[in-house]
């Protein structure tokens, strides 16, 4: 199999031309046309002003739209902004309102002290490229460095723009810092690890810049400057010595160049810290001691034993230091932590060359230095418990507590524990020191907490990196239980059943009574009293269950179960053992349609590095963990698989499938592997692996062992394999067929199993790159097609849904997005028209192929979903901009006429323009605009008109979508006093006329 | 046909595109000198610092990002020679995005956006100046209930003003003219061309009837015909107003005795 394919590929790739399949209306014969590719688009140039005359008329058809007044109705959007790298509050007084952040998700943001909304966000581009490496303060500006010590910009945090924006010469870069003089802080200094330079605060324009003695030896890693019209720098070299340099700060001239032996340094960063006035202080961590040295004199460094401090060291001693320098103009503070291990600090001093102990914290969990007016305080968080945490600010001066500054708060206990402490001190009326503090937790939530330990607001971050979601129904409330429950029942007789339906009627009977009571009560109260928060409690579906739950599952290995209506947060499931980079996979095992059986999600966990698996069940709705046991995995797992199979609970079979092709059965009770006996020869399963470029199809057999039946490789050294994707299983689709305009029927070719392959060259030069899709028979391996888009390059998005592939790349030819859509069809005549069968499938559908040019760049593609499918589909674009766009599945009809005639008009097909439109009216989120989408997660609601999409990305949006309007439910804007009034005017014009008529006739009858 | 444009297009540009390719196949590579996008952009009637914060510069989708000064100019940095579309992004503006074409030698324009036809050359100033074109207009109007609409509605129209003719016109036209009478039957049979096919109105008419004046009497049969010509008024309406029309334009005075015999039964 695998040699035949290779030379398919290749001889695919030598053809000159592409073929594309159309067909002729008026012969009524399928005939292929050869066209030059490369020409298509240009040669219908002419063509797009007579056709967009057309489109203006067709374009009424198609309404995404949403009218002003809707604005927050049923969407909503929470922002987020990452993980904080930086935080930083605007000034030491009490009344600060800002805090200013960067992330590890290449945000720069202003947050609102009081609430904890974002004032503003800058998003940068995602990578190491955008990553900031640095921020510094100075004034209402902040410095930040970023993409690797490429860019230095100094942001007005007011406004949200920049003052200034320089290229900083290219190194790898190491620190940075603000420089004193005697002027003031002017300068700012980066420091790379060849050279060094010095940066005007004013317009970022260089003052000086030097390449560093020796450093492809030397790692430079600290500057330092007190405002004495000098920088120093320190470097290493690991195991030998330090080397100390001091710069003039007017003409970047070395003063003075000092190399000290030092065969005990490891590394400058975290070990060593500049204390007092300018001696560099460092941690040995073998021979448990200080090493201290003046920057300025030529002494040699000074030993000081952990053990004459009277500290008590932990067997392996990891020691770190923490200093603080209050502002570039100062000397350094002379009191310094050690932070001894994990939860182990000392506060000590360094005066005249001796170092005293100030304070030794035993249980800290965390300590942080904050400076506010000339006072230096520390603040320490302790551990009361696993949720409840104290903090204590203590004067760095003699290490003695501060009077009134204890802080008791309590986490959530479905959160992680405390990872960074922000505190924002600042000088009260009466001179004593107040604070409120910001607690980063390992699962990425940042809690502000104010004196004396209230909660100010808590944002979870976490929810900046969605990475996979799921929306469950929401649970019958009892009544509708109750109701549900009658059908479900075995027949006692029809007496029986008579009485059970009566008393249900009487219960919804007295149901609505009861609501109806409630909302009048509830109208006499004032508005504010009467809405009603949704909580857990009483959470219930709605009429057309447009109200779901959402389960999001992030990178941080937090789950949120959030409610769809409102955006609330309703629980939080935090998974402490994720390590960072894992992938996740979530599968509805049961859905809250089994009444008495609780909903059941299961989330597979895979870790990056062992590349095991670990399983969770818990209830989506409540977000606890279930009582199920699930099976232990041992093996590396590559694929899973949710079988319609059901247990007696009505928990669906997830299989899962190990890298020796094993398969575990989840749950595994007698009566599911009895069930998959019986189903075994219509299972079928594939595997993809990229790096051999390599699909594999097996078949299960009765005794759950696995077969291998087909193979299709392609081949590595030209292509590599980017993208597979099959159909969604819970689509429907409603209609088999299309009707021509020549009455006859175009049958769709319906295969569930079919898979889009992309691949992309590995040769990425302009002229040679291609991409090429391959639609993929998953239970055969049979190659249905092959297309080769021939100067395209990735990024490829791919949406395959019913009997069409869309799929987006750039071409680089005429450097442009482009979009293509394959569109497969049975002919006039269907083979089977009950069922599908991949097995006995003997004529090849014929393909449809039309290319269209999307005038923006993209970052994902969705398709809309309605429960039975017939409302017509819109395609979901998410833009760079942060525009959703919803395009109408008909301009991506391959079938769109490049001449409009008589029968294509019947048909509403529009005609064929090379460029596809975007109106402003097509954001489904207006100007809500949502950053760096990673996904488009639709779902399908009780209405038929009505699809539910969730967007995440660094902020989530959530929206209901009417592709086609909507038809099965009265407008929101439907005038009930309009047509009440008419009604009733016609009634009373009724009741006159008939009087007037009959005093007529009376009067005639008189004459 | 592309092919001899395409040719014309090389011929003019032949030695910038020439050049751009040259940069393009730098890019590659990944070697190459590395240049800067300049521009500036323009609410009018905004300050910069009320729009900033939310917009922001990219240039080919996310591939280089930059960000607006207070006073609203922007620099995209570390940009390799090429060609590239630069947008500027704001949920609150639309501006016009801005092809910039950078050469290896860092001699940079800027022109429109033509996807169709991608070497086409519409030069723009560089640095770029972009004017915001206003905020997208992303609502549609709701449609409100007036009585404009509602008698600008064809639905009315259509019975008010055969309503008014009916009953203006036999103020206006002297009806016992003989001359507008025979005109007058004349275009009544052009609009019932056939007599011999059946109504389908009478037809119904007929139906209805025939079970309530199983009797018949003369009398009654007489006011069903006026029944059915009043049907045809209705159903015809708008041939009705044309031939009105006609009669209002080239009146000569006529006499119409059908006609009359019609309105008094109204």
């Amino acid at each position: 199999m695998a040699p035949s394919l290779c030379l398919y590929i290749y001889s695919g790739l030598n053809q000159q031309r592409d073929v594309r399949l159309r067909y002729n209306n008026i012969l009524g014969l399928w005939r292929t046309v050869v066209s030059v590719h490369s020409g298509i688009l240009e040669d219908r140039a002419v063509m797009v002003v007579l056709s967009e005359i057309w489109l203006l008329f067709a374009l009424f058809e198609f309404s995404a739209a949403i009218y002003e007044d809707q604005v927050g109705k049923f969407d909503w959007r929470r922002q987020y902004v990452g993980k904080p790298r930086f935080a930083h509050f605007d000034t030491p007084t009490q009344n600060a309102r800002k805090l200013m952040v960067t992330t590890e998700n290449n945000v720069i943001a202003s947050l609102n002290l009081r609430n904890g909304e974002i004032i503003w966000r800058q998003v940068d581009k995602q990578g190491p490229e955008g990553n900031v490496d640095l921020m510094l303060f100075h004034g209402q500006d902040a410095l930040t460095v970023s993409g690797r010590g490429r860019l230095l910009r100094s942001w007005d945090m007011n406004i949200g723009g920049l003052n200034w924006e320089i290229l900083l010469e290219p190194g790898s870069f190491q620190t940075g810092s603000l420089v004193g003089s005697a002027e003031g802080v002017k300068y700012i200094a980066i420091l790379k690890k060849a050279s060094i330079s010095l940066h005007y605060l004013t317009n970022g324009h260089q003052k000086w810049s030097e390449a560093l003695p020796e450093s492809e030896k030397v790692q430079y890693q600290l500057l330092y400057s007190s405002g004495s019209g000098a920088v120093y720098l320190v470097g290493m070299v690991a195991g030998s010595h330090l080397v100390v340099i001091r710069y003039d700060i007017e003409d970047g001239k070395i003063i003075e160049q000092v190399t000290v032996s030092a065969p005990w340094i490891r590394r400058l960063w975290d070990l060593c810290g500049i204390v007092a006035d300018g001696i560099l202080t460092c941690i040995d961590r073998e021979s448990h001691s200080l090493w201290i040295l003046p920057l300025e004199s030529e002494h040699e460094p000074e030993q000081i034993l952990l053990q004459s401090l009277e500290l008590e060291l932990p067997e392996k001693f990891e020691g770190k230091i923490l200093t603080t320098q209050s502002s570039p103009l100062v000397a350094s503070s002379a009191q310094f932590c050690l932070q001894l291990s994990e939860s182990h600090y000392a506060l000590l001093q360094l005066h005249e060359g001796v170092v005293t102990l100030l304070r030794d914290f035993v249980q800290a969990v965390l300590v942080s230095f904050a400076t506010t007016g000339d006072k230096v305080v520390t603040a320490v968080m302790t551990a009361k418990n696993k949720t409840a945490f104290g903090i204590n600010l203590y004067s760095a001066e003699n290490g003695r507590r501060l009077l009134d500054t204890a802080m008791n708060f309590n986490l959530d206990p479905n959160c992680g524990q405390p990872e960074q402490l922000y505190i924002h001190a600042f000088l009260k009326k009466d001179d004593s020191v107040g604070y409120r503090a910001l607690v980063q937790t390992l699962d990425h939530a940042l809690i502000f907490i104010q004196q004396p330990g209230r909660i100010v607001w808590t944002r979870e971050e976490a929810l900046a990196e969605v990475i996979t979601m799921e929306m469950v129904d929401l649970p019958l409330t009892g009544t509708q239980a109750e109701l549900e429950g009658e059908f479900g029942k075995k027949a006692d007789g029809p007496m029986a059943m008579f009485m059970k339906r009566l008393s249900s009627q009487l219960i919804l009977l007295q149901a609505w009574t009861s609501q109806l009571l409630k909302m009048f009560y509830d109208a006499r109260k004032p508005r504010s009293h009467s809405k009603n928060e949704i909580t857990i409690e009483n959470l219930a579906r709605d009429e057309f269950n447009l109200q779901k739950m959402m389960v999001m599952v992030t990178a941080s290995g937090k789950l949120f179960g959030i409610d769809s209506s409102s955006g609330t947060i309703l629980w939080k499931q935090y998974f402490e053992n994720v390590k960072p980079g894992s992938s996740f996979k979530l599968a509805v095992q049961r859905t809250t349609a089994h009444f008495p059986h609780p909903p059941q999600c299961t989330l597979i966990i895979k870790d990056k590095e062992t590349r095991l698996s670990s399983l969770h069940v818990f209830n989506p709705i409540f977000g606890k963990r279930s009582q199920i046991n699930p099976p232990v995995l041992t093996r590396p797992i590559l694929q899973s698989l949710l079988l319609p199979i059901m247990d007696q609970d009505y928990a669906k079979v997830l299989l899962l499938i190990d890298d020796e092709h094993k398969v575990t059965v989840f749950p595994s009770s007698r009566n599911i592997l009895q069930q998959l006996q019986d189903s075994a020869p219509v299972i079928f399963f594939y595997l993809v692996d990229p790096v051999w470029g390599k699909l594999n199809g097996f078949r299960l057999h009765k005794d759950l062992r696995t077969e291998e039946i087909w193979e299709v490789v392609i081949p590595t050294e030209t292509q590599k394999i980017v993208i597979v994707k099959g159909k969604r299983s819970n689509e429907h689709v409603h209609s088999q067929g299309r009707v021509m305009g020549d009455r006859s029927v175009l049958y769709k070719y319906l295969n569930p199993n079919l898979l889009a392959v992309v691949t992309e060259s590995v040769d990425t030069h302009h002229e040679r790159t291609f991409i090429c899709v391959y639609l993929i028979d998953g239970v055969t391996g049979r190659i249905i097609h092959e297309s080769v888009q021939r100067k395209a390059r990735g990024p490829v998005y791919v949406v395959h849904s019913e009997n069409w592939v869309v799929y987006q790349y750039w071409n680089t030819k005429s450097r442009r997005n482009e979009m293509t859509v394959l569109e497969l069809y049975e002919g006039t005549e269907q083979y089977n028209s009950t069922a599908f069968s991949s097995l006995d499938r003997p004529f090849s559908p014929i393909i449809f192929q039309q290319s269209y040019i999307f005038p923006s760049a993209i970052s994902l593609v969705e398709a809309t979903i309605t429960d039975k499918g017939i409302t017509s589909r819109h395609l979901l674009i998410g833009l760079h901009s942060g525009g959703i766009l919803s395009l109408p599945k008909a301009f991506l009809d391959p079938r769109r006429p490049e001449v409009p005639s008589e029968q294509s008009r019947e048909e509403n097909l529009i005609p064929y323009a090379p460029e596809l439109p975007i109106r402003s009216e097509w954001y489904i989120n207006y100007n809500q605009s949502v950053s760096r989408v990673r996904g488009i997660y639709t779902a399908p609601s009780g209405l038929e008109s009505t699809c539910l999409v969730v967007v995440y990305g660094l902020d989530i949006f959530q929206t209901r979508v009417y592709p086609s309007k909507q038809f099965d439910v009265l407008k929101d804007d439907y005038d009930y006093v309009l047509i009440s009034s008419v009604l009733f005017g016609l009634v009373f014009t009724t009741m006159i006329t008939k009087r007037l008529a009959q005093v007529k006739l009376l009067n005639r009858a008189w004459r | 046909m592309a092919l001899a444009l395409e040719v014309l297009v090389v011929s003019r540009l032949l030695c910038f595109l020439l050049v751009l390719r040259l940069g393009a196949g730098s890019e590659a590579e990944g070697v190459g000198e590395k240049f800067k996008i300049e521009g500036r952009a323009v609410v009018p009637g905004v300050r910069p610092q009320d729009w900033i914060h939310t917009a922001r510069v990219l240039v080919e989708g996310e591939e280089h990002v930059g960000f607006f000064k207070t006073d609203g100019t922007f620099t995209v940095n570390d940009v390799p020679s090429g060609s590239y579309v630069v947008e500027i992004v704001s949920p609150a503006y639309r501006f016009e995005p801005v092809r910039v074409d950078i050469t290896s030698k860092g001699k940079i324009r800027a022109r429109h956006v033509n996807y169709l036809k991608a070497s086409e050359v519409i030069r723009l100033p560089y640095p770029i100046q972009i004017k915001s074109t206003g905020p997208p207009p992303y609502f549609l109007k709701r449609e409100t209930w007036g009585w404009t609409d509602f008698l600008m509605n064809p639905m009315v129209m259509m019975m008010i003003l055969p309503l008014l003719i009916i009953l203006l016109l036999p103020k206006v036209v002297n009806t016992n003219d003989p001359d507008m009478r025979r005109e007058m039957e004349q275009s009544m049979n052009m609009l019932n061309p056939n007599h011999e096919l059946p109504d389908v109105s009478e037809f119904m008419t007929r139906l209805f009837s025939s079970k309530s004046s199983k009797s018949g009497s003369g009398s009654k049969a007489g006011k069903s015909g006026v029944l059915k010509r009043r049907y045809v008024l209705f159903r015809h309406d708008r041939a009705v107003i044309y031939v009105y029309r006609h009669f209002l334009f080239d009146s000569e005075p006529q006499t119409m005795l059908d006609y009359n015999g019609f309105q008094d039964n109204l």
